[in-house]
């Protein structure tokens, strides 16, 4: 453990989660009955828009009334039925796993025990984009290093319960050059999870913590050379030939183009999910909807707060909406189908409600998921989801709702007025 | 084939699917003779028609930095050359547009690899490595082409009834029903054969390729081979030409043998403005600098052209009336099975 550390995150609450589990939803038992408790409305945090939300429960509740008639008592939280349906595939919660990228930090065997956990406990799991260019798919010679993709497939698919979760693999410009998607698509290893309708695919459109920017990282000068006709490398890290920064092309869309790639991933992929990954722009709505129209079973939206990898100091801080304004834009209604998914710092239960309270079908962990994994690699992302999914039993049962699906805009205050009119409705 | 690789072909067969047997069995087969006799007969004759219609033959590269990308999923064999990442061709594609720069029309009996999905073992049309009769038309329209398609079917047909009388004989082919290949070949859009598939309870998606079996199905109802023309953008690559009077709709076609035989030829006009190109790639989610020698030569200019591929496995399979394309193949391999 402790590899990893994420300091824009709240990693010392995630680590405490992936041990203590449910009991982390609650402040320590040791101070039960010496100390009192209270709303700490200021916790040194950036707040971003969700965080500013409330979760605001009615007092009268007609939905617990019909719940009390149907059980003949009165409901729990344990009553809350958690379960979703998230871009094609059967979740036991509104969670699944988003991708890690291609950095280094998900390629130390994280990336596979957040996987084998994944697995277990029946989440939807993303396989980020470059693996196959960066570090090799290794279908005839395979090595630890050299296998990621398939590994991470594998160590899922070993745990995963019948009828629930999936596997998405995703793909980005470079890697349509390594043909990732019809290179799994005719693995026979993968073949289980094609012929049981758990087998799908995203078209990564951009991210959240670097907008407008393709994916990067830091690889060494033999790595360099070795994808030297892929991607371009940058000076930026330097001198440093251990550290050469390697940079992905973001893709060229437009309204056009993202409706015909979404067509041709369902033409040529109809028994697999089709995902598209969405980066925080301004006109997220209109990439929303044309994916949505185009047949895509989830759009995935990256708020501006999400990332693992390596991204500009000034991305980080300035570049992309937040994760609430893109939902508040985008406006998702449940029954054009699909499912709107929503990443970005999530790792508890509050944020998750308003986000599904905004639009979301599901939320993705992908900081907390790794982070998780790296303090308890046999539990600890169980335990954080455990903890998670306690949290949203609690709020969800507290807005006098009994499925988890339930939850809309009434259920958190203030609402900001509408967001401001996109100029480029169509992008193109 | 592996006892493992046997088990999957097992678990996932209709029932009709007999592997191919070990070479000295398959060769050592009547059967077999008979077929690749046809099989002879059939390139040989498309030889002489093309030779006539003065269509220069060349020899189109086996391996290169691109090949056409395709679509339906079928996975690109790489090859280490070098130390670069070359690929066989899944089909000369754009080879043949650049060859348009030297002739005016060209052809080639040209080997193809794909790594279709695996659950392709089981159509009864699909081989991981085939060959095609490859022709494209400088200055072409697609009618024409089609016109030209048909032509060659005919001739080559009429080669094999004259010609391989015995061998038809040893495979049992319904010669009446050969024979209406000889005859004019009906035209339905891809609306319409959506609409033709609903109206039989297969749900056919409207935007995408007809799916394997909606096509073993629509080629059934029919008994002589027939054109489908207009397939939605999305369902093929960035090189068949959009309608600019129908966006959306590709000025392409493919040509399905009757009888249940299913697909024979793929063809099209072809996207020859290089601004075109890039932007039908990016529709089609290819990274345009992978086809950096094809993108030079097209910004300098390639002919407009149309074109098409017959599969000559396939071909071999509708003329011998075989119940599966490996019969058509000295060699066959099934996707996703190990033979020699």
């Amino acid at each position: 453990m402790t590899v990893l550390s994420a300091s824009a995150f709240p990693e010392v609450a995630v680590r405490d989660r992936a041990l203590r589990g449910e009991a982390a939803a609650f402040p320590l038992q040791a101070d039960y009955g010496h100390g009192l408790y209270g709303a700490d409305l200021d916790d040194g945090r950036p707040a971003d828009l969700l965080d500013r939300l409330r979760v605001v429960p009615p007092v009268f509740m007609p939905r617990r009334l019909e719940k009390l008639i149907e059980l003949g008592r009165e409901p729990l939280p344990d009553d809350v039925d958690l379960r979703s349906r998230l871009g094609g595939f059967q979740a036991p919660y509104p969670l699944y796993v988003s991708a890690f990228g291609s950095t280094r930090v998900a390629g130390t065997g994280l990336g596979i025990a957040a996987a084998r956990q994944a697995g277990a406990l029946g989440l939807p799991l993303v396989i980020g984009e470059n693996i196959v260019p960066v570090a090799g798919y290794g279908r005839i010679e395979r090595t630890a290093q050299q296998s990621m993709l398939l590994e991470r497939i594998e160590a899922y698919a070993a745990e995963l319960p019948p009828g629930v979760g999936g596997v998405v693999v995703q793909q980005s410009t470079e890697d349509a050059d390594a043909e990732v998607w019809n290179l799994v698509h005719s693995d026979p290893n993968v073949r289980p999870l094609l012929d049981s309708g758990r087998l799908g695919f995203e078209l990564k459109v951009g991210q959240g913590a670097k907008p407008g920017l393709g994916g990067m990282t830091l690889v060494d000068s033999q790595t360099a050379e070795r994808l030297g006709q892929s991607y371009s490398f940058g000076s930026a890290s330097g001198a440093d030939p251990d550290n050469i920064l390697r940079s992905s092309s973001p893709g060229t869309f437009t309204a056009d183009i993202l409706a015909s790639q979404v067509t041709l991933m369902r033409n040529n992929f109809p028994r697999c999910r089709v995902w598209v990954k969405l980066p925080p722009g301004r006109d997220v709505a209109a990439a929303a909807a044309v994916a949505r129209d185009a047949g895509a079973d989830a759009v995935t939206v990256d708020g501006a707060e999400g990332g693992t990898g390596w991204a500009p100091l000034s991305f980080l801080q300035h570049v992309g909406l937040p994760l609430g304004e893109c939902l508040l834009r985008i406006g998702w209604s449940p029954d054009a189908g699909g499912t709107l998914l929503a990443s970005g710092r999530m790792w508890e239960g509050s944020r998750a409600v308003k986000a599904l309270a905004l639009g979301a079908g599901g939320v993705g962990l992908g900081r907390a998921a790794l982070l998780s994994a790296d303090e308890c690699g046999k539990t600890g992302l169980a335990n954080l989801v455990h903890c998670l999914a306690l949290e949203l039993r609690m709020l969800v049962s507290a807005l006098g709702k009994y499925a988890v699906t339930e939850i809309d805009r009434s259920d958190v205050w203030p609402l900001p007025s509408p967001a401001a009119a996109e100029p480029d409705r169509r992008g193109s | 084939m592996t006892e493992e690789m046997t088990e999957r072909l097992v678990a996932t067969a209709d029932g009709a699917l007999a592997a191919p047997p070990a070479p000295r069995e398959h060769l050592g087969s009547g059967r077999t003779r008979a077929a690749l006799r046809v099989q002879n007969c059939l390139a040989d004759a498309a030889r002489e028609f093309l030779r006539r219609e003065s269509v220069t033959e060349v020899r189109l590269p086996v391996i290169g930095p691109v090949t056409d990308p395709g679509a339906r999923g079928s996975k690109q064999v790489d090859i280490d050359y070098y130390g670069r990442r070359y690929r066989l061709m899944t089909s000369a594609i754009l080879y043949k547009q650049v060859t348009l720069t030297a002739f005016d029309a060209i052809y080639a009996i040209a080997p193809n690899v794909r790594l279709e999905p695996l659950e392709t073992a089981v159509t009864h049309r699909h081989l991981a490595e085939f060959h095609q009769i490859d022709v494209e038309v400088a200055g072409a329209t697609r009618a024409e082409v089609m016109r030209l398609a048909q032509r060659l079917i005919a001739h080559v047909v009429t080669a094999c009834l004259d010609r391989c009388a015995a061998e038809l004989a040893v495979l049992g082919r319904d010669l009446a029903g050969l024979s209406r290949a000889l005859e004019d070949f009906d035209v339905m859009t891809h609306q319409e054969a959506v609409a033709a598939l609903v109206s039989l309870g297969h749900p056919q998606n409207p935007r995408a390729e007809l799916d394997w079996q909606g096509e073993e199905l629509l080629s059934a109802q029919i008994t002589r081979p027939f054109y489908v023309t207009d397939y939605p953008k999305g369902s093929r690559g960035f090189y068949d030409r959009e309608s600019r009077e129908q966006p959306g709709l590709l000025r392409n076609f493919d040509l399905l043998a009757g009888e249940g035989y299913g697909e024979l030829a793929s063809g099209s006009e072809r996207e020859s403005d290089y601004g075109r190109i890039v932007t039908r790639m990016r529709e089609t989610g290819e990274n345009p600098a992978k086809y950096a020698w094809y993108l030079e030569v097209a910004r300098t200019g390639i002919p407009p052209s149309a074109g098409f591929g017959i599969g000559l496995e396939r071909l071999t399979r509708y003329v011998a009336g075989l119940s599966a394309v490996w019969e058509g193949s000295a060699y066959p391999k099934l996707p996703g099975v190990f033979a020699p």
